[in-house]
């Protein structure tokens, strides 16, 4: 027996960023049905839908089901009311995110476009006081270098340390994420560790097959795939490069094959967010409604990607406004790396949290 | 004056290939006929002027055709009033239905055109029952939406209407509304209560007259001239044509639903809802509301049914205070939302409120605190079992029919229409909405069966259309549906009366009122025309111009019944002219064949059939009777209500003569058809006469 | 009062339109009741049986017609539309169209013509499930009772048999369309309703499989004058089903097709159910359903069909079909109610279309949902499911109102 109160706030923020009306739904339960991904027992949508509608939002936040959805949008296709359950269980994620941030003000700010210019402000305050502390807040002379702007040591340091303490909040996050997928399947009885389960999800996160199941459009697949892998490659060889950078062999010609593989994994970035991007702007019907959030998101991996490369041939090419290039630049990684857990990137975290959950609880 | 009767015989559609139409002329000859003539085909021009000059020339005034079936052709075969028609259906009843050219079948032919000659013989055209004191004005009984809506398209249409209210005031239930649903799209705003327009429209027609505060104190007479006794502190007296009873509904009594916790202060039914909101204006409402539907409705322990209205009125309920009060959560745990057709769309609109919320759901407990109400909700659609703590709880309970009983009607059968199930005075009939059983009395809105402001207003300016038009049937000395047009009425032969008050008891339609001693008092205005009262009559007083006792008796003993050595057994087969004749029409026009020693006698209704036919037939030396009927029982499909069922009744009654007969009760059995079975109307005859064939002969046939 | 003198025209001679028709007649009015098809009794006609009475429509409709034909004061066109009405209320002018009549009204419905004939047209009547020859007569108790034929069909003069073989000199092949025009005081429109169309339906899959037909075809498979004479069978295999689903809601509720409730298509699933029963006890049905809507007092079948142990009612409604190799059909939904995804193999899938108003070349207001608004020119007047999806009896209901409304 559950004691109701609904969360009207909450409903209202629901309504709000998934643009969904939300209340139409009449519980046909055509969303389960035409859903791929919906297991047999108690498939979602359609009861997320009425604790949406009831404002139960304990039910929805740090619950499992909201991230096995891969967003295909034949729920909504196929709504007879109209409701978009695709768009609110996006919605759900996104105020999840927020829900689980640590810092909350984190999350609030990443997630709501008023607070957009404070998302700015803080990483060029903090990127310009560690410039300030190296003592190189000035625009260098001579070629092109931009050691000489962010010397590598500090750079280096303040960065993975930056990355180290998000992944820290992440975890934090994602804690109180686990306690409350727990709190749902009173009955959870997990068996074996969670690095088990991870494993056994490995093949998903590989091949990402459950895309696949998902009828509405090859292209959302490929799309994925290809920022997915340009991402892990860009990772890649951003760590050789701090390897690179610590025995002194940075920067790296534009022949080394490093450099090479850098310039292809951000060629895959590049037409993998085109692809996104294209399609939310062109294909609405298909791809939902598109929130701050996945802009906010789309919109940073783009620039992160875009000016990576033009940064690389300001320093080939010798420009001017090379150095300015850069620090936007290093923005643009601040919102993609630091801010990870509280942007709609955070959905790596989550989403594997969650298909670990519910490996683990045995839900298919 | 004399008869002269005409017979045409048509020889087209393979009846001729099939019966020898020269031998089947003799039969004519030998009987008392004027004319008998042959065409090839009747229903051309040349047959109609060929009649058509008989008639003008030889004063021919008993035309016999004896061709097609009696349901075709009937816009051809138009002849002057004082022409009375018979049509012989020698083409689906023989010809289409039998071996052709074979002796039986020829014999058929013969004996169908035999009852024909007899029964014209024994048959006078009607001459219709016209009152002289024919009143044009109609009663509309109940000021409520229905009765207003009934009176104002009375008095639009030409007639006077006087419209009675119990209360002091018109507008019954509407008054207590805050709000209506609205009609038609934008389903998003409520309207307002339109009663006052409505009241202020009926005032301002001039021929209606409204009695408020007053009752019926007796209502006598039959249509064309019901007296109505008023009761208004004094007596008034008003003579009107038809009535229109628009009665109404009262809510479910709450008191039995205390396990929902009504008796808390908390809790109110849907219109004692309605009637707060609408006695105290402006009032802001609790935080949390729950509307529980079908509150003791659908629930065999309260009311089985559905009161169609409940889930739209909770919903225009939800709204008013969602607007009235923007900080309340409105709670709806329903069975099923029943917003039917475009009230989806009033549903969907309601559904867009951010703080109405609805699940269906089974009430499990209600709790009542200190400062509000628990109640606990299982199978929702949540997905386990919830509680709801509210501050007010609202009840939709459904709606009983307000009886008839206070119309007082002077009738021998009771004050009150007749009810159907959980006692709505209804029509039985689906095609047939208005089907009254009391004619000239309609009844519309609630008190007919469950229904919304929308349909009851639909449903007033239909039963005020018949209320007008059986004035108008009245005063062409006409019956109203289902024999609508129907100008012959039963004549009664009180000498021979011996009040034994069958027909009184058994007339479906109270025609017939009593005197102190039980003798019928007869109105031929309330009569449809079924026959019953023939068929109940056991002194065989009451006959109709056109179908009578005699003209019955004398088409059964027209027949030739062979002797028993001759093995042609003969089954007299008495058909129900509504359902059974067409299905063997049908069987006919498919090419179904069925025996050919039936002979066919269409009734009006199993129920005219006089027990006198039966000894006539079995004293003639008929082997078996077939009597074939619309279904009876509780989904009757008799158009006169109980007809085919007092075949059953009475055959106890029927059994005995047998037996004093010393006759095998086989000989008389009764077949249930529905129209469309008339693929089974060859097997059901088949059959018969196979039994029938194994009893053996009718030992009357020697005598 | 001011004295109609012109007669009240009622378009469409479905179950409404004929009864409007008698109501006004029987009132003492004149009245002209014209109708598309060469028959009455619109789409009830093709009905096996009523609600909740199981009873036959056309025990009514025979009642009805008989009430047409021995009243002078109807007067009717079959094959025959609208073509233009102008004028206003008491004064309307309506010219109306009636397509040729190659078998002219001394018909005497013989057959002779239809044995002749050697072409064949699909069965509209069963919904071209059957055929019959293009010389027809449209359905046992067709009224007017005579045969037609088909023009789209007929080889005309090149073919001539049937003039060859009609005693009664009632065939015209060369007959030519008539224009009438006619002088009315008010108008009905009883234009009625059509099925909307299932293959629009995609996710149910309706135009892949031979074994999955919409509830108005349903009648025609179970009526025993039907496609199977008293007999249940699927097309794919002519088999008589052990398990049949309903699908309800099929385009209805869904904005994608059909927003609104038929009001009719619950209680016609429960009849449909009630009468696979009667025929075949054996038989299993289930119906998925989202509400189960049957109003007023026909709860007691509900309560009937529920206490019948081979009905199943589903809280949930089909999201997908797909059949399978052996012609069955799988059918998806969520158990709302156990909260579970289920898969039901039925032999035979009825999909419960819904209602909507039939298009009319008239010029009048409709709403969002296509049915004719109450809001017209004075003296035009909508009725039953032209203007709102109901049931027969409230058609009814509705069609004797607007009689007394076409009187005033």
């Amino acid at each position: 027996m559950i004691n109701i109160q609904p969360d009207i706030k909450f409903k209202k923020q629901l309504k709000e960023v998934s643009k969904s009306s939300l209340n139409e739904c009449m519980q046909c339960g055509t969303c389960s049905v035409v859903c791929s991904l919906a297991p047999e027992e108690k498939p979602f949508p359609r009861k997320e839908m009425i604790w949406a509608g009831w404002g139960m939002k304990d039910k929805l936040i740090g619950n499992t089901d909201i991230w096995l959805c891969h967003q295909c949008g034949d729920c909504s296709t196929y709504c007879p009311r109209g409701v978009k359950p695709a768009d609110v269980f996006s919605a759900v994620r996104e105020i999840s995110y927020q829900h689980y941030a640590k810092p909350k003000f984190l999350g609030k700010i990443l997630n709501n476009p008023k607070w957009l210019p404070i998302a700015i402000l803080i990483p060029i305050i903090i990127i310009s006081t560690i410039l300030y502390l190296a003592g190189t807040l000035q625009i260098p002379e001579g070629p092109v270098n931009y050691s000489k702007f962010f010397p590598h040591v500090w750079l280096n340091s303040s960065f993975t340390f930056l990355s180290f303490l998000t992944i820290a909040l992440g975890i934090a996050g994602l804690r109180n994420f686990w306690k409350d997928l727990r709190l749902q399947y009173p009955d959870f009885k997990p068996s074996g560790s969670f690095i088990k389960h991870l494993f056994s999800i490995r093949k998903e996160i590989i091949l990402h097959s459950n895309f696949s199941k998902c009828s509405n459009k090859k292209s959302r697949k490929i799309a994925h795939l290809l920022v997915f892998y340009g991402f892990i490659l860009l990772l890649f060889v951003t760590a050789f490069a701090i390897y690179a950078a610590i025995v002194h062999k940075y920067p790296l010609a534009i022949t080394n094959p490093f450099k090479i593989l850098g310039n292809v994994a951000a060629m895959m970035l590049l037409i993998g967010l085109g692809i996104m991007i294209m399609n939310r702007i062109f294909d609405r019907k298909d791809f939902g409604n598109s929130t701050y959030a996945d802009w906010l998101f789309l919109i940073s991996m783009f620039l992160l990607t875009i000016s990576g490369v033009v940064v690389q041939a300001a320093r080939f090419l010798d420009w001017g406004i090379a150095y300015h290039l850069y620090f936007f630049h290093l923005i643009c990684v601040w919102f993609i790396i630091i801010y990870l857990p509280y942007t709609k990137f955070g959905h790596l975290l989550y989403r594997v949290v969650a298909m670990v959950f519910a490996a683990s609880a045995g839900r298919k | 004056m004399e008869k002269k009767i005409g017979v045409y015989i048509c020889s087209g559609c393979e009846i001729g290939k099939s019966i020898d139409i020269e031998k089947l002329s003799q039969i004519a000859s030998e009987q008392n006929v004027t004319i008998c003539k042959n065409h090839s085909s009747l229903c051309s021009i040349e047959g109609f002027d060929l009649i058509s000059s008989d008639i003008a020339n030889e004063n021919i005034d008993r035309v016999i055709i004896a061709a097609c079936s009696p349901r075709l052709k009937t816009e051809v075969f138009d002849f002057p009033e004082n022409v009375l028609l018979d049509r012989a259906n020698i083409r689906e009843q023989v010809a289409w239905s039998m071996e052709p050219n074979e002796e039986d079948t020829q014999m058929a032919a013969e004996d169908c055109l035999r009852m024909s000659i007899a029964k014209v013989a024994n048959t006078e055209i009607p001459n219709p029952f016209i009152a002289d004191n024919i009143s044009s004005d109609i009663l509309v009984v109940g000021g409520g939406i229905t009765g207003i809506t009934a009176a104002i398209d009375g008095a639009k249409a030409g007639y006077k209407v006087h419209i009675i209210e119990k209360e002091e005031k018109l507008g019954g239930w509407l008054n207590k509304l805050h709000k209506q649903i609205p009609y038609a799209a934008p389903y998003s705003e409520l309207i307002n209560p339109e009663i006052e327009d409505k009241i202020k429209e009926l005032e301002k027609l001039d021929n209606i007259q409204i009695h408020t505060s007053t009752t019926i104190k007796e209502i006598s007479g039959q249509p064309g001239h019901f007296e109505v006794q008023l009761l208004n502190g004094k007596e008034e007296k008003v003579i009107v044509g038809s009535i229109v009873t628009a009665t109404g509904w009262q809510a479910y009594d709450a008191n039995k639903l205390s396990y929902l916790g009504y008796g808390n202060p908390k809790v109110l039914t849907n219109v004692e809802f309605e009637e707060f909101v609408k006695n105290n204006p402006g009032k802001e409402f609790p935080k949390n509301i729950l509307f529980i539907q079908c509150a003791g409705s659908r629930d065999k322990g309260h009311l089985p049914y559905c009161s169609a209205f409940c889930c739209a009125t909770s919903l225009k309920q939800a709204k008013y205070i969602r607007d009235l009060s923007p900080e309340s959560n409105v709670f709806v745990v329903y069975k099923d939302i029943r917003t039917l057709g475009l009230y989806e769309e009033f549903y969907k609109e309601i559904q867009k409120d951010d703080q109405i919320f609805f699940t269906k759901g089974e009430i499990e407990k209600v709790i009542p605190e200190k400062n509000n109400i628990s109640v606990q909700v299982k199978d929702t659609l949540i997905g386990e079992d919830i509680s709801l703590s509210v501050d007010m709880l609202v009840l939709a309970t459904g709606m009983i029919p307000n009886g008839t009983e206070d119309l007082n009607l002077n009738y021998r059968l009771g004050k009150g229409l007749p009810e159907l199930k959980y006692n709505f005075s209804d029509s039985h009939f689906i095609c047939f909405p208005y089907e009254t059983r009391r004619t000239g009395i309609y009844a519309a809105g609630s008190l007919r069966e469950p229904m919304n402001i929308a349909s009851s207003k639909s449903d007033a300016s239909g039963a005020m259309l018949k209320a007008i038009q059986t004035i108008q049937a009245t005063k062409r000395g006409e019956a109203v549906h289902p024999r609508s047009g129907d100008k012959s009425y039963p004549d009664l032969f009180l000498d021979r009366c011996t009040d034994c008050k069958r027909c009184t008891e058994e007339c479906p339609f109270g025609s017939y009122d009593e005197n102190e001693k039980g003798t019928p008092l007869p109105n031929p205005n309330r009569c449809r025309r079924c026959g019953i009262c023939l068929g109940s009559c056991p002194e065989r007083v009451i006959n109709f111009a056109d179908y009578s006792i005699n003209s019955i008796s004398a088409m059964i003993k027209s027949v030739e019944v062979p002797d028993e050595f001759e093995e042609k057994p003969r089954i007299l087969v008495f058909v129900c002219e509504n359902d059974a004749y067409p299905a063997m029409d049908m069987a006919a026009q498919k090419g179904l064949k069925y025996s050919p020693f039936v002979r066919v006698i269409p009734v009006r209704c199993l129920g005219s059939i006089n027990k006198v036919w039966i000894s006539d037939a079995l004293s003639k030396g008929y082997d078996g009777i077939l009597q074939i009927g619309c279904k009876p029982g509780d989904d009757y499909q008799c158009h006169f209500i109980h007809g085919s069922e007092l075949t059953e009744t009475r055959g106890e009654n029927i059994q005995e003569t047998l037996e004093t007969m010393m006759l095998e009760p086989e000989r008389i059995k009764t077949e249930f058809v529905e129209i469309t079975d008339y693929d089974k109307i060859p097997k059901i005859i088949n059959d018969y006469v196979e039994d029938i064939e194994l009893i053996g002969p009718n030992p009357f046939k020697e005598l | 009062m001011n004295k109609t003198q012109k007669p009240v025209l009622i378009i469409g001679g479905g179950i409404s339109g004929v009864t409007t028709a008698v109501e006004i007649a029987e009132v003492g009015k004149e009245v002209i009741l014209i109708e598309k098809m060469p028959y009455f009794g619109g789409n009830v006609v093709k009905f096996n049986n009523y609600f909740p009475k199981l009873c036959p429509p056309t025990c009514g409709l025979e009642i009805n017609f008989r009430r047409i034909k021995q009243n002078p004061r109807i007067k009717y066109y079959t094959s025959t539309e609208v073509q233009e009405i102008s004028g206003e209320k008491g004064n309307f002018n309506v010219k109306i169209k009636t397509s040729p009549q190659y078998i002219k009204n001394n018909c005497t419905a013989c057959g002779k013509c239809a044995e002749i004939c050697p072409e064949e047209r699909p069965d509209e009547f069963n919904y071209g499930f059957t055929n019959t020859r293009a010389a027809y007569i449209p359905h046992e108790i067709a009224f007017p009772f005579k045969y037609h034929i088909d023009n789209e069909y007929c080889k005309k003069e090149s073919c001539n048999k049937c003039v060859d073989a009609c005693k009664y000199n009632a065939i015209d092949l060369s007959a030519k369309e008539k224009i009438t025009e006619l002088e009315v005081s008010s108008i009905v429109t009883a234009t009625g309703w059509e099925s909307y169309d299932a293959s629009k339906i995609e996710n149910l899959n309706y135009s892949d499989s031979k074994n999955i037909i919409t509830n108005v075809e349903f009648e025609r498979f179970i009526a025993s004058n039907g496609v199977n004479e008293n007999k249940l069978l699927r097309l794919s295999d002519n088999t008589e089903p052990k398990k049949v689903a309903f699908v309800q809601c099929a385009g209805s509720r869904d904005e994608n097709h059909l927003p609104y409730c038929s009001a009719v298509c619950c209680s016609a699933s429960l009849k449909h159910a009630l009468t696979i029963q009667e025929l075949y006890p054996k038989t299993e049905v289930k119906v998925f359903y989202i509400d189960m809507r049957v109003s007023g007092r026909n709860e007691d079948f509900l309560t009937e069909v529920q206490e019948n142990k081979n009905i199943e009612l589903v809280k949930g409604k089909v999201g997908k079909i797909i059949e399978a190799e052996n012609g069955n059909l799988i059918l998806e939904a969520e158990d709302i109610l156990s909260g579970k995804k289920i898969k039901y193999e039925a032999e035979i899938v009825v999909l419960a279309t819904g209602i909507v108003s039939s298009k009319t070349n008239l010029n009048l207001n409709r709403d969002q949902n296509q049915f004719i608004t109450d809001k017209q020119i004075e003296g035009i007047i909508p009725v039953a499911c032209s203007r709102k999806p109901m049931d027969v009896s409230s058609s009814v209901k509705d069609a004797t109102s607007a009689a007394v409304k076409a009187i005033q």
